[in-house]
């Protein structure tokens, strides 16, 4: 059951009514009817893992409450790798069990030995990566004593399954989400706004844009060695914008619809594109993931690696960013991809200007020069590793990169490959030129379509119809989320 | 060394490693509060501090401190008694 979908809209509409006009005088029964919710969004995409999450929220909850118990530091200890080794075992186990298996295998192939370890056929539950970070997260804050442990096992149930943010994030804290959670709720007319709108904003990045995107993306990638390198580089431009969209609107919109349900949710973007250096960007994409690893791998690996300066900074940041990338999914690619970010740091670090935050152009309407070149070099060297991320196989991505560098990267890019027409394509260049258009004059805003300081009503309500419109204009072939599969 | 001497070289420190005059610290004071106190520059912090003070931390101690104030303890607590 994705957002843009029917069925979500059927789902949500009870579940609203419920929510707001039948239980909402009584906190727990509210509470427990969104965990129901929550429970008949998972099992509607795939029933067979409820009781692996069940079982997980179950075991990490009472994990908590012993962990604040105990007065025995052994104890506390066994208790918090407990919750450790279910949370990181499981991982291992589902995601990626079969990619150490295939690459023991790969290994001593090469070394000659003919090992044939067998894989077994393991279905990723859903949004495991995402709600196993917030167990993680809770058990890892309750041992440094950052938070106390809930004693209402709905609230925590509910909290590990939240539903608007289990398939793909953001990833939510405990410490910031729980007490939303405990305290009564109340229907804000401006908060609900504020969330229509930018489910709105999502819808339009991701039916609008991305999806529209992918059509020529899979073409180009699936087609890479028989097309001019100045289409194969159109491919990047336009997946690197169909990720951004893809993801970045599935955030817009899993944060307005906890908005319209009384929830704050933590940002997951804040206009990456606009980055200065590759510092900066990683500290606007996907920003609850990169947090998360900040607080729980690159802080303890920074620390312990401080007595080396520099080389100890950039080993920590190589190994942050490798598991970034690793986190992604099994397979090759995804490490390659965090480990050439870990790298991208590299200059940064011996420059010492990795933390210098200079917000581009400040005050002004237009970014001086060596601002928008430092835009535009930040975005080829994001364009260039997801390439990576989106190559099946190390092998392709390299293959993409060769056939890149060739003359023909000169020539007028193909815009009519296979089912995919030059007028749509000019079409949705068009639309991601609107898109960073408006971003950047709404860039220090939450979200793009933040118009409320549009005194006329009018105006306000003609750009929700245009954007209305050009949704149900360019609405295409329904892709899933990118990030649903992680 | 006096509580308040610690707190005055600390906020020394810090005024230099963040490059900002207008740092004032006290025990209530966390990275929320300072412009730029972020996981990067907190590293850079511990460091000079270590250095300044001439103590070591444990890397439990570093990550279990919820405001300037517990900080001032954990370097009061390795200094020798004046």
């Amino acid at each position: 059951m994705i957002f843009n979908s029917f069925e979500f809209v059927c789902f949500f509409s009870i579940f609203f009514i419920l929510y707001w006009f039948v239980v909402n005088r009584n906190l727990k029964l509210q509470n427990l009817v969104l965990l129901v919710a929550c429970y008949i969004f998972y099992a509607w995409v795939d029933w067979r893992f409820l009781a692996y999450l069940i079982g997980s929220s179950l075991l990490n909850y009472y994990l908590g409450i012993y962990i604040e118990k105990s007065t025995k530091p052994g104890v506390r200890k066994v208790l918090v790798y407990i919750g450790l080794i279910q949370g990181v075992g499981g991982l291992a186990y589902f995601k990626y069990f079969n990619f150490f298996i295939s690459s023991f295998n790969d290994a001593f192939n090469f070394l000659g030995s003919g090992l044939n370890l067998q894989t077994l056929h393991i279905i990723i539950p859903l949004g495991i990566s995402f709600f196993t970070f917030k167990t993680l997260s809770y058990i890892l804050d309750l041992d440094k004593g950052k938070m106390k442990a809930t004693h209402d096992w709905v609230v925590f149930f509910a909290y590990v399954a939240f539903f608007p943010t289990i398939v793909a994030g953001p990833i939510d804290r405990a410490k910031g989400f729980i007490p939303q959670l405990e305290k009564k709720r109340v229907f804000d007319n401006e908060d609900a706004t504020h969330g229509l709108r930018q489910i709105l904003w999502g819808l339009f990045k991701k039916i609008v844009i991305a999806d529209n995107c992918a059509s020529f993306v899979n073409q180009c990638f699936n087609n890479y060695h028989s097309l001019p390198a100045s289409t194969l580089l159109l491919g990047a431009f336009f997946y690197t914008i169909e990720l951004y969209a893809d993801f970045s609107g599935y955030s817009d919109m899993a944060i307005g619809i906890a908005r319209l349900i009384g929830f704050h949710v933590t940002k997951n973007f804040n206009f990456p594109f606009f980055s200065q250096n590759i510092a900066e960007y990683w500290r606007k994409w996907h920003m609850s993931l990169t947090s998360w690893l900040t607080d729980y791998v690159f802080t303890p690996l920074s620390i312990a690696f401080r007595d080396y300066g520099k080389l100890g900074l950039a080993l920590a940041i190589i190994i942050n960013f490798t598991i970034c990338g690793i986190w992604h999914g099994a397979n090759w690619t995804y490490v390659l991809f965090g480990f050439m970010h870990g790298c991208y740091f590299i200059p940064l670090i011996i420059a010492g200007t990795m933390n210098k935050k200079k917000k581009a152009a400040a005050n002004k309407t237009v970014p001086s020069l060596k601002e928008a070149l430092n835009m535009l070099g930040t975005f080829i060297l994001v364009m260039l590793t997801l390439v990576v991320f989106r190559a099946d196989t190390i092998k392709q991505a390299f293959q993409f990169y060769h056939d890149l560098v060739s003359p023909s990267l000169f020539s007028v890019p193909v815009l009519s490959i296979f089912d995919t027409h030059k007028s749509k394509v000019l079409a949705i260049l068009a639309f991601i030129f609107m898109m960073f258009i408006i971003e950047w004059f709404q860039r220090e805003k939450d979200y793009g379509l933040q118009i409320d300081f549009l005194k006329s009503r009018f105006l306000r309500w003609s750009i929700y119809y245009a954007a209305i419109i050009a949704i149900m204009l360019f609405i295409s072939k329904q892709e899933t989320f990118i990030y649903a599969k992680f | 060394m006096e509580r308040n001497q610690i707190l005055d070289q600390t906020t020394a420190i810090f005024k230099d490693i963040l490059d900002n005059e207008t740092i004032v610290l006290n025990d209530t004071t966390t990275a929320e509060d300072v412009e730029d106190w972020d996981s990067l520059n907190h590293i850079q912090l511990v460091v000079a501090i270590e250095k300044h003070f001439k103590i070591r931390f444990t890397s439990m101690e570093i990550q279990s401190w919820k405001n300037v104030g517990e900080m001032i303890d954990s370097i009061k607590s390795k200094l020798p008694e004046a």
